[in-house]
């Protein structure tokens, strides 16, 4: 599997292929922790989060918003504690970024949070890591030891009077936690049913105070931020989202892997059929669904030849959108319909049956999938299962519902000859 | 919320609502019809049905109307073809799982779901598939469940939590496999079925009334409760002559109480029609004899002649006559009127566990009411136990402080389970409430009082200190444990926090549904022990309308058999009944007209659902009739109304009340108590420290919460007809099979020693 | 669990279960207090500590619900509505080994299907059983994060990763 980067100096990546790069020893002689020293020496809150503001750093966990934004609106005279809450609840199909950021470069996380503690006045912060990793709960456990044991988390940070703690916690398989007000609920001990907002979190998040949620990559880009300056950060990419981008790529390309590419990277044909090998075993390009499982699904023919540049505009312009950024590649031989079946039955296992629509919803439609591959297909099904989803789109308590609507109406507007293949019978 | 009112408009129309209001109430204020099954008011938000969705101005989505906050100049739609099509698909959602055999589900004809699908009819069932089955079971011996009609809007999972504080019911599993439960699937809480109530289709149901009728069957009457003194409305159903059930279902009622009832309320009834009813009056024409059945007029006859030979050998203040705290107003003021006019005695007292006449010669203050109570900022509780004595009470005090961020003082001997909402619980020594009135009401006597009380003086200077920094209304409670000059202390604390623009409530928590009916209708001349204990000594003849309590017939058991003559209306034999030389068939709350009085200050109505069983009266009517016998015509006929009418001419604080004005449940009538004012406290506060005094320095405190229905579940006359709450009183064992009633698979054993219930 | 933030205040009453109460060794003991000093509030452990009854009595028993919901102060339905509503938490026994396939659609599009196959049918049992001897449980689970290098499976907490057919059963031979 590949890990690097293409079309830019590696920069969330520059260190994952040294020797014993999870090292605090490694990461300090690599640039680690100057940042942080950055931050204590010379700037204050203000300035942080002004530097993210102007780096146009957009979140990566999927909904891309500003996180210079979503930092703002903290309130700052609330008396409340403050609380900066990593999300590596990485759950969506298609996505290992995160997994392999914590894997190889623990100490870029722990940097990161601490810069979003300090711009935040946060004393207590926590890692919400999927249970299912529990390796890289230790792989951070072990790194925040030693980050403690130097002085560099923990009370008076760097001998200055910031103080501040970062604890890991777990999940335990559920896939909505991955949305940041179920994290809390998850995180608060609570089943982990999504909350209303508003509240915001930045406003009432866990135990009710100002919390700020964050994905691993969006956290560790920080760092950067800090060191090269915003503006400077942001030139990497393009003007509306700055930096560069995790992507990772799965399915039947011949190199799959984590590919760090600057924000509009041009184009989506070139990195498919180039950088990432091409499709295995010389077979032709069918479809691509480019931001985790969670996005339009896209035909071989909106990408080829169409110059589809990688950023959240010009996703958006080809059909679809980043979301997580991980792309799952099918070829010729893929059935649509089956492809489609197997991620609605994997939103009616993640739902988590707070609402009716999604809950409903996922499961009814599932019930038609199952029905159509048992060769029970009817003519009608195809608009029933989009009036379905049309039913659930928007109407849903949280964006589940969406994510569960669009894979099935793209699949179906997009690959109608699958359907009616099995709808015929 | 504020007063200040802002425009919205709906569907075109302009609107002044109060700012804050919530959108869906405004709406549905101004009679736009929006459906919602998980929106209930007063309980957390959920916002999960989706049913609710209207579209706003300005806003992306259509959005659920129980989760906007109207501000000025929004734009509202409630009726469009898009928010038809939403709508009607979350329906359609929840029904695709859902079984459509109304016929068969117990709910059928009163279900929200069936009735929302009815009115908008024209609905094409697209759901081929195989609906997901779950099992029908029992949860527990009171509540069945049907997961399979479960829609999930979690109204029974937060009442459990927020109303009752016990969080026995939840949603376990995830996504469509959501179901709501309980781990090991046996529910072991309070059985107050209030689930049952707030459930929309047929999940939770009766469990002792399943497959009797059907909700268009039965007669609905609106009634007060008869147990205990929080007064409860709620609709009796009854089938010709048959009581079949207990709801509070606000669509038929809508008191003080909402939907809420308790578990002796809602399945306390079947003792109405059980078979051990006394059906004729029953006469023992010689000592040790039997009871023999006898005609109305015979016993009626029978009893004249008795009492009248007894008062022609001792004089009239020979007889003593003793009204149960559980009849109505209409009832214990005949039997005050048989006493005082008809046999001319001052021998007439009220039999309840304890009095709270101390209290209310002395009270400075109004009465609070149970909405009082869920709007107070600071609640006070000194003694009592009403999670298990008035449930209601202790919903209002849990919901005031969870929803209304109020303030508990609690002063327990007992860490009760209400502790748990405690800002402050002062955990006192058994038997030392006294003192802590003490010193709430004398600060000098604070090192005294934290000494008998076992706690720290600074607890109690904090109490004082919250009392006296609350903004808005502070309501005091006390149980029984106050001694009379306590309560006069409390009675006064109005005057003794005082101040500007905000209102001190009391309210006292006697136990009966018409303790303080009983006082007001003035049956008190002397205490229930003087007049037992005169028994068979001065008093040669007692008259009981009511059995006495277990407690006070244990102490005057002896006195009662040598007694020349005692005459009983009761509903069962008992162990009073045991010494009656006349019993006489009284009919039971279900069967009568009249008031109860309950521990606001409420009047309200008691309605006759059923005629008397077999030849049973009204408690009222038999004295009235005794009294005519004896040459005295009260001239009420056959109406309870004219009794009230009386009573509103002769008792100052019921004056101008009369049946018609007492008709609406949701306007509950006050009666108008005097207040006392303010006075000398000196011989009060010398008696209650010279108690105090007495007390040990090292008494014990109850370390343990008790568990759930430890009162509740205690067996009585009334509740012991229920068969299911004998497996409660058992420790409600785990049946081996959920699926059919735990009634078909336990048998109890009769001879179990159980505590009987004091009430 | 109510919408609304609510004073999550510990029980004042003590938990009761007729099957009585799991205990642990001084050492387990030292971790949970570890876990439980994270947080301001107790209830926020319950997943950790779930993991740690699991581990050390292979599932979430009776004893060991009742064992949570004493040391977090909590009912014992608090314990169950979570306790469901994760799919890693087990109520009822496991395996040794757990054998987790990811089905999802990476995988999937790379023959997880042939993964499960062969594991079902080396093991002599169903997805969603367990071997009668305990040793085996396997199950088909959703995306594990191991999309670029699937198929893959998880077996207890361990990732085994460009899994092929030859591969998965040496993995599963080579299990102690």
């Amino acid at each position: 599997m590949f890990i690097g980067a293409i079309g830019c100096e590696p920069l969330q990546l520059r260190r994952v292929h040294l020797e014993n790069s999870r090292s605090l020893d490694v990461y300090r002689r690599n640039g680690g922790y100057e940042a942080i020293k950055k931050v204590l020496d010379s700037m204050s809150p203000d300035d942080v989060i002004n530097e993210v503001k102007k780096s146009a750093l957009r979140g990566r966990g999927g909904a891309g918003f500003p996180t210079g934004m979503k930092w703002s609106f903290v309130p700052k005279d609330s008396p409340k504690e403050k609380y900066v809450v990593c999300n590596a609840d990485e759950s969506e199909p298609g996505t290992f970024k995160d997994r392999y950021l914590m894997e190889r470069d623990p100490h870029m996380l722990i940097e990161g949070m601490l810069i979003a503690a300090y711009a935040l006045n946060a004393k207590t912060n926590y890692i919400y890591t999927r249970g299912e990793y529990k390796y890289l709960i230790d792989i951070m456990d072990l790194a925040l030891d030693e980050a403690r044991a130097a002085g560099l988390l923990g009370e008076k940070i760097l001998g200055t009077d910031f103080s501040c703690e970062i604890y890991t916690h777990t999940g335990a398989g559920a896939y909505i936690c991955g949305e940041e007000t179920a994290l809390l609920s998850s995180l608060e001990g609570l089943r982990g049913h999504p909350r209303m907002k508003p509240p915001f979190p930045a406003v009432s998040g866990l135990y009710a105070s100002p919390t700020v949620v964050n994905n691993v990559e969006t956290l560790t880009a920080v760092p950067d931020i800090i060191k090269l300056g915003g503006e400077a950060y942001q030139r990497l990419g393009t003007e509306k989202s700055g930096g560069t981008k995790l992507w990772s790529v799965s399915g039947h390309v011949n190199q799959p892997g984590v590919y760090e590419l600057p924000m509009g990277y041009d184009d989506m044909e070139k990195f498919i059929m180039e950088d990432c090998g091409g499709i295995a075993n010389g077979k032709q390009l069918k479809a691509v669904i480019p931001g985790g499982s969670s996005v339009y699904i896209m035909r071989a023919d909106q990408i080829i030849g169409k110059d589809v540049r990688m950023d959240y505009e010009g996703l958006v312009a080809g059909g679809s959108s980043v979301g997580s950024g991980g792309f799952i590649v099918m070829d010729e031989t893929v059935d649509i319909f089956e492809s489609t079946k197997n991620l609605t039955e994997f939103y009616k296992h993640e739902s988590c049956g707070w609402c009716t629509p999604c809950r409903e919803g996922t499961d009814w439609l599932v019930k038609i999938f199952k029905r159509i591959d048992k060769g029970g297909g009817r003519p009608e099904d195809a608009q029933l299962l989009l009036d379905l989803c049309d039913n659930i789109e928007g109407k849903s308590f949280c964006p589940l519902g969406d994510a569960a609507a669009w894979p099935v109406q793209s699949a179906i507007k997009r690959f109608p000859e699958d359907f009616e293949k099995h709808m015929k019978n | 919320m504020s007063t200040e009112l802002i425009k919205v408009t709906i569907n075109s129309e302009d609107f002044q609502v109060t700012k804050g209001a919530r959108l869906i109430d405004v709406c549905r204020d101004h009679h736009f019809d929006i459906p919602s099954f998980c929106y209930y008011a007063d309980l957390a938000l959920q916002a999960s049905c989706r049913m609710c969705l209207v579209r706003i101005e300005k806003m992306p989505k259509l959005q659920t109307s129980c989760t906007i906050i109207c501000t000025d100049g929004m734009v509202v739609t409630t009726q469009s073809e898009e928010i038809e099509k939403a709508q009607r698909s979350m329906l359609e959602f929840l029904l695709a799982n859902h079984p459509l055999d109304c016929p068969v589900c117990d709910r059928g004809g009163e279900c929200e779901l069936q009735e929302l699908t009815f009115d908008w009819g024209n609905l094409e069932e697209r759901f081929v598939e195989q609906k997901n089955a779950r099992a029908e079971k029992y949860l527990s011996p009171m509540v069945a469940n049907d997961p399979q009609r479960c829609i999930l809007c979690k109204r029974c999972t937060r009442v459990c939590d927020e109303w009752m504080g016990e969080d026995a019911i939840e949603a376990g599993n995830r996504g469509s496999n959501t179901v709501i439960g309980t781990y090991g699937g046996w529910l072991n809480c309070s059985q107050c079925g209030n689930c049952i109530e707030v459930c929309p289709t047929g999940t939770l149901l009766d469990g002792t009334y399943r497959h009797q009728a059907r909700p268009w069957e039965l007669t609905q009457t609106v009634s007060t409760c008869t147990y205990c003194s929080d007064g409860c409305q709620m609709s009796l159903g009854s089938r010709g002559d048959e009581l079949m059930r207990i709801v509070a279902r606000d669509r038929y009622v809508n008191g003080l109480n909402g939907e809420f009832l308790c578990i002796k309320g809602r399945f306390g009834h079947p003792f109405v029609n059980h078979e051990q009813r006394i059906r004729t009056p029953l006469i023992r024409y010689k000592k040790g004899g039997k009871l023999i059945p006898a005609t109305w007029d015979e016993a009626i006859r029978f009893t004249a002649q008795k009492l009248d030979a007894v008062v022609a050998a001792h004089g009239s203040t020979s007889l003593g006559v003793v009204g149960s705290a559980r009849l109505t107003n209409e009832a214990l003021y005949c039997l005050r009127k048989f006493a005082t006019e008809v046999v001319e005695t001052e021998n007439y007292a009220i039999a309840d566990a304890f009095c709270v006449k101390p209290f209310f010669d002395s009270l400075g203050g109004p009465l609070a009411t149970h909405h009082d109570i869920r709007h107070a900022k600071t609640i006070v509780l000194i003694g009592g136990e009403p999670e298990e004595l008035q449930p209601l009470t202790a919903k209002q005090i849990r919901q005031a402080v969870r929803n209304g961020g109020a303030k508990l003082i609690l002063i327990n001997s007992v860490p009760i389970r209400l502790s748990e909402q405690a800002s402050q619980f002062i955990h006192v020594r058994r038997g030392s409430e006294n003192a802590a009135v003490l010193a709430l009401a004398d600060a000098a006597s604070d090192d005294l009082a934290a000494r008998k009380l076992g706690v720290e003086t600074s607890e109690l200077n904090s109490a004082r200190q919250t009392i006296a920094e609350t903004q808005g209304d502070v309501v005091i409670m006390f149980g029984g444990e106050l001694s009379s000059a306590a309560q006069a202390v409390v009675a006064q604390m109005p005057y003794t926090f005082a101040v500007e623009g905000r209102r001190i409530c009391l309210h006292p928590l006697p136990l009966f549904s018409n303790s303080i009916g009983a006082l007001d209708m003035d049956m008190h001349s002397k205490t229930l022990t003087d007049v037992l204990e005169a028994a068979s000594g001065s008093i040669r003849a007692l008259y009981l309308a009511g059995s006495l309590l277990p407690e006070h017939l244990q102490k005057s058991a002896e006195a009662l058999s040598k007694l020349d003559f005692l005459v009983v209306q009761e509903l069962f034999e008992t162990e009073t009944t045991a010494f009656a030389d006349v019993v006489l068939p009284a009919a039971s709350f279900a069967e009568i007209d009249g008031t109860y009085t309950n521990n606001d200050g409420f009047v309200q109505r008691v309605r006759k659902s059923i005629e008397p069983v077999s030849q049973s009266k009204p408690d009222w009517l038999i004295v009235s009739q005794l009294a005519k016998e004896l040459g005295v015509d009260f001239g009420f006929e056959m109406s309870a109304s004219a009794v009230f009418r009386e009573i509103a001419e002769r008792i100052p604080a019921y004056a101008d009340l009369r049946y018609p004005a007492l008709k609406d449940e949701s306007q509950p009538v006050q009666v108008k108590h005097a207040v006392a004012a303010k006075r000398d406290l000196t011989n009060e506060l010398d008696e209650v420290r010279r108690a105090v005094e007495g007390l040990s320095d090292d008494g014990d405190k109850v370390g343990e919460t008790p568990p759930v229905g430890h009162e509740l579940f205690k067996l009585g006359t009334l509740t012991d007809k229920v068969p299911q709450f004998h497996l409660l009183a058992a420790g409600n064992p785990k049946p081996e099979s959920f699926a059919i009633s735990p009634l078909y698979q336990i048998t109890i054993d009769e001879d179990l020693k159980r505590e009987p219930a004091a009430v | 669990m109510s919408q609304q933030p609510i004073n999550i205040q510990p029980l004042s009453q003590p938990v009761q279960m007729p099957e009585g109460i799991a205990s642990f060794s001084p050492e387990i003991e030292a971790e949970i207090d570890r876990h439980l000093a994270k947080y301001p509030v107790m209830r926020s452990a319950i997943l950790p500590l779930m993991f740690i009854v699991q581990r050390e009595r292979g599932y979430l028993d009776p004893p060991g619900v009742a064992y949570l919901a004493q040391r977090l102060k909590l009912r014992i339905t608090d314990i169950w509505e979570v306790a469901t509503f994760y799919s890693m938490i087990n109520l009822k026994p496991v395996g040794k080994y757990h054998i987790q396939v990811c089905k999802t659609l990476s995988c999937k599009l790379l023959g997880s299907d042939k993964i499960t196959q062969v594991c079902a049918e080396k093991l002599g049992i169903k997805v969603g059983e367990m071997s009668a001897d305990g040793r085996f449980s396997l199950s088909e689970v959703e995306c594990l994060g191991s999309c670029g290098t699937a198929p893959m499976f998880q077996v207890n907490f361990d990732y085994h990763e460009n899994l092929t057919v030859e591969k998965a059963e040496q993995i599963l031979d080579s299990l102690p």
